[in-house]
């Protein structure tokens, strides 16, 4: 009973198949022709491929989290429209196999849930009991893995130009802490803008915020090269 | 020995990185990013000038050159850090990382 209380408070109730806590028997017909093996080979472009994801893998290995494929995502069935989610618990990445259809989808919530492994690699983030620490992680993620880029809310009808990101920023963020604690949207709100000014200047491990493919190849140039900035800092 | 230390240093980048980001800064697509994200124009002087001061460093090994490229660098580096954490930052990674799962 109390597991059950826990589990809805915290937004485990998203993620059926993690709730089970059993492991799920999987036969080759079902890795073979299932969305799984589609979530599976899209993981891996994006791993291979994305500017972004490189970066945050490569600056995860350098913080002691290196990340492995097999055991730090999962690709499952979700409930509603969620697209991913943070396991602080088993420190896994869930990836909603039946919410992802397209690879530049699957690059920005792979982007998006490893900048939540990446701040809980690097800081003492109290997931389940500070929302301030939520909150902070969501506007990062928001701001820095491209969901709020001018085209992403082109394509949800919201259409805004000068300083519209940070506006975005701000409503994913609610948005993201409605969906997995039970609080009203007047308290996630003063929570999100409590954090938002630190937050949004936090720009690790980017440097910059990345506002495409372009840029974030750049970011990435100057995190490889980062011994030679500082010995000569 | 500060003469060694003065041939061993070179600049934080590379000079044509300086360059790409000075172009890439200029951009349409960067200034419509930044007026999209801040409202404003971005501010892209001082890449080209660290390009030019990298360049004198690569050619003259002149110490005004160095100096400039320092500070900027430096002011870079502040900039980003100009914000207060919300957390307290680990001095290892968390010790759970790597446990196998059930």
């Amino acid at each position: 009973m109390d597991q059950n209380k826990q589990d809805e408070e915290y937004g485990y109730d998203l993620f059926p198949e993690r709730k089970a806590r059993k492991p799920k028997h999987i036969t080759i017909r079902d890795s073979l022709f299932t969305s799984r093996n589609k979530c599976q080979v899209m993981l891996t472009f994006a791993m291979e491929i994305s500017p972004y994801a490189k970066l945050l893998l490569n600056a995860m290995k350098n913080s002691g989290c290196k990340v492995y494929k097999d055991r730090h995502f999962s690709c499952e069935d979700c409930d509603g429209t969620v697209s991913g989610g943070f396991d602080a618990a088993t420190s896994q990445i869930v990836l909603c196999q039946n919410n992802i259809h397209q690879q530049a989808h699957m690059n920005r919530v792979v982007t998006h849930e490893l900048i939540h492994a990446f701040d809980h690699c690097r800081a003492h983030v109290d997931w389940f009991n500070n929302f301030r620490h939520l909150a902070c992680s969501e506007i990062r993620a928001a701001n820095l893995s491209g969901d709020c880029s001018f085209t992403n809310e082109v394509s949800r009808f919201n259409f805004g130009l000068k300083e519209h990101h940070q506006q975005c920023v701000r409503d994913r963020a609610v948005r993201s802490i409605l969906a997995v604690r039970k609080v009203s949207q007047e308290e996630a709100q003063k929570i999100v803008d409590e954090v938002f000014d630190s937050c949004f200047k936090d720009h690790a491990p980017f440097g910059r915020i990345p506002h495409g493919n372009k840029d974030a190849k750049f970011a990435y140039r100057e995190y490889v090269n980062r011994d030679r900035y500082y010995a000569n800092l | 020995m500060e003469q060694l230390a003065e041939r061993a240093w070179r600049p934080h980048r590379a000079c044509e990185d300086y360059l790409s980001e000075f172009r890439h800064c200029r951009g349409f697509r960067n200034h419509f990013h930044h007026y999209y994200t801040y409202g404003t124009a971005p501010s892209c002087q001082q890449w080209k000038e660290d390009y030019h001061n990298c360049r004198k460093w690569e050619s003259h090994k002149l110490t005004e050159a160095k100096d400039a490229l320092q500070k900027s660098e430096r002011r870079r580096l502040e900039e980003q850090k100009n914000f207060t954490p919300v957390w307290k930052l680990r001095q290892a990674p968390p010790g759970d990382w790597h446990r196998p799962l059930d």
